[in-house]
């Protein structure tokens, strides 16, 4: 009987821990940085400062696996002001995706880029300043 | 009759009471000093603010000069001179006598006594110096003596000058039927033209009687003659009947409801007049040449919320255009001027509250013009705490060929403390920004927290390290 009881309790356990996570559980981000430039699905030089001499910046983000074709957000920030969402699509089994801005002088200051899944949960903040 | 009514229109209660108050002043200090030099002083200042009413127009630079001298140690003047009729007049323990207590007439001093007392001394030669003070007060005349408060009697007034007697020497000052005070020195007088044969009794009688209204009988001790003393003017005296004639002149010859009668005049007269003076000085105030002034006066806000934080206001301060006469525009003090706003039915949020003359409190006698501006937006707020992530706020430019692959913040967040609308859009704390231009290896950087909007205020008070990682930029590319 008690044995019973042990074993319906890990059963729901399980059960409900599945059921939470099921949205999550579609993608898992390996790798997300900021980069200059990305050549062969691979980022260049990721850092926390970049140069409106470089022009542009890169969000670099990897996902393994994917499980179903869903998409993420990359929401691009001067400060705390929302400069753009850029929607990226996923694919399974596994997928790189980038948003990118050129920079100007006019840019200069701190930056930070969040990458939400499709329920809009943030999976994580990216932060880096563009400077001289 | 239309200019009388328009001296008189917008008259308020308080005016009444604020004229009345101050006659009563006036008019306790005539009562106070009356009979002292302390009126005359004051008298000649009137004399001397009426010169300079006329001097300043006329553009009699000197005469203003010198006016301007006195008046400005006026006071102190005033306080050294009267010294000792202020002090006594303060020092009395009396509150019914010095607030509205009136001597109405002096009792009557017996004559018969002096003149009986007068004449024994004179037939045993004795020598004496008696005073009798009219209005004028001795004090800053004469040095005192000793104070005796004897009643008067013919033997109390004998033993006084009786030879040996330690105070036979000075005068005595008789008022009423009271001996004040005995052993008095007189001040000596300085006239050339007084008979020689006038020792120095006679001289401090004619030296009394010059500088007050007081009189002064004299028994010569050598000849046993009396000698009278009132102004400039000596009387020998020959008979009772003549001295008895001059003492009566002197106290005042009238009956008692006569002085009574005289007196009542002369109090009413002395009320009217202070009346008069204090409404004349009101009317200047409030009916005079009408004067615009602005002040900026800072507003108060009451009643506020508790939990509400006021983040902003339009404008702190308003420009009020008062008006009213100029000798109170320019004695207006900053903090006679007020503006409260009350924030009891305000709320979250841009609240619109309008200035109105409810608001502002003005000195009696100003009006109010113009408020600029009358509306002010007040923004209020809740306090709430949020705990924010720090972020590195980099600038200048990061030698060539280097790159900052990481950065981070320790702590890595910090409690804040602001308004609920301004840090509902704060979701980062940057810091004070960080010079790269320096920066060629990994390290730990030191730096304050930017805080904006500055009405933000930080749990604790502290400063952020930033630990960042610095590499050199890779020259070939990644390739996969």
């Amino acid at each position: 009987m008690k044995i019973l009881f042990y074993f319906i309790v890990i059963v729901l356990f399980f059960a409900a821990n599945v059921c939470s996570e099921q949205p999550h559980a579609k993608i898992t981000m390996v790798q997300a940085v900021m980069c200059e430039s990305i050549e062969n699905f691979q980022p260049i030089n990721p850092g926390v400062i970049f140069s409106i001499s470089s022009g542009e910046v890169f969000c670099f983000s990897n996902f393994d696996p994917v499980l179903e074709k869903t998409h993420v957000l990359h929401k691009w920030y001067k400060k705390d002001r929302l400069i753009f969402t850029m929607p990226l699509t996923l694919s399974p089994p596994k997928w790189s995706s980038f948003s990118r801005v050129q920079i100007r002088d006019a840019d200069k200051g701190p930056w930070r880029v969040e990458i939400h899944n499709t329920n809009d949960i943030l999976l994580q903040t990216l932060r880096f300043s563009i400077t001289d | 009759m239309e200019s009388l009514l328009y001296f008189f229109s917008g008259f308020r209660w308080q005016d009444i009471l604020d004229i009345l108050l101050n006659s009563y002043i006036l008019f306790r200090l005539y009562i106070l000093f009356r009979g002292t030099n302390v009126i005359r002083v004051l008298f000649a200042f009137c004399v001397l603010w009426a010169v300079s009413q006329i001097a300043a127009p006329l553009g009699l630079i000197i005469t203003n000069w010198a006016r301007q001298g006195v008046i400005t140690i006026a006071a102190l003047i005033i306080i050294i001179v009267f010294r000792n009729e202020i002090s006594s007049v303060l020092q009395t323990k009396d509150l019914k006598s010095f607030l509205w207590g009136i001597p109405r007439f002096q009792s009557h001093t017996p004559l018969s006594i002096i003149i009986e007392s007068v004449h024994e001394l004179a037939d045993k030669k004795i020598g004496a110096l008696i005073v009798l003070p009219l209005k004028q007060g001795l004090d800053s005349v004469v040095q005192k003596g000793i104070s005796i408060k004897g009643k008067l009697s013919q033997e109390m007034l004998v033993s006084v000058f009786w030879p040996d007697n330690p105070l036979h020497d000075g005068a005595a000052i008789i008022q009423g039927d009271w001996i004040t005070s005995a052993g008095v020195i007189l001040p000596l007088s300085k006239r050339t033209d007084l008979p020689s044969l006038f020792g120095t009794r006679h001289r401090a009688a004619s030296g009394l009687t010059e500088l007050t209204d007081a009189m002064v009988i004299v028994i010569s001790e050598e000849s046993g003659k009396i000698s009278l003393f009132k102004k400039n003017k000596t009387y020998n005296i020959k008979s009772r009947s003549a001295m008895e004639t001059l003492l009566k002149k002197h106290a005042g010859d009238d009956s008692v409801k006569k002085r009574f009668r005289r007196q009542t005049i002369e109090l009413a007269t002395a009320g009217l007049i202070s009346l008069l003076c204090v409404t004349g000085v009101w009317l200047s105030f409030s009916k005079g040449i009408e004067t615009l002034a602005t002040h900026e006066v800072p507003v108060e806000f009451i009643n506020p919320n508790q939990k509400m934080k006021i983040i902003s206001s339009s404008a702190s301060s308003v420009k009020l255009l008062i008006s009213g006469a100029r000798p109170l525009i320019n004695s207006i003090k900053p903090k006679q001027i007020n503006i409260k706003l009350n924030l009891a039915q305000a709320v979250i949020g841009v609240n619109k509250l309008s200035i109105t003359k409810e608001n502002i409190l003005l000195p009696p006698g100003i009006q109010l013009k113009d408020i600029n501006p009358s509306v002010l937006d007040i923004t209020l707020d809740t306090l709430i705490e949020k705990q924010l992530p720090i972020q590195p706020n980099w600038s200048g430019k990061l030698p060539k060929g280097l790159v900052m692959k990481e950065a981070e913040a320790f702590p890595k967040t910090i409690r804040v403390t602001g308004g609920g609308m301004d840090l509902k859009n704060i979701s980062t704390i940057f810091t004070e920004p960080i010079l790269l231009d320096k920066l060629t290896e990994s390290g730990t950087a030191t730096i304050g927290l930017l805080l904006n909007p500055t009405s933000l205020r930080l749990k604790e008070s502290t400063k952020i390290q930033i630990r960042y990682t610095i590499s050199k930029k890779s020259t070939h590319k990644n390739k996969s």
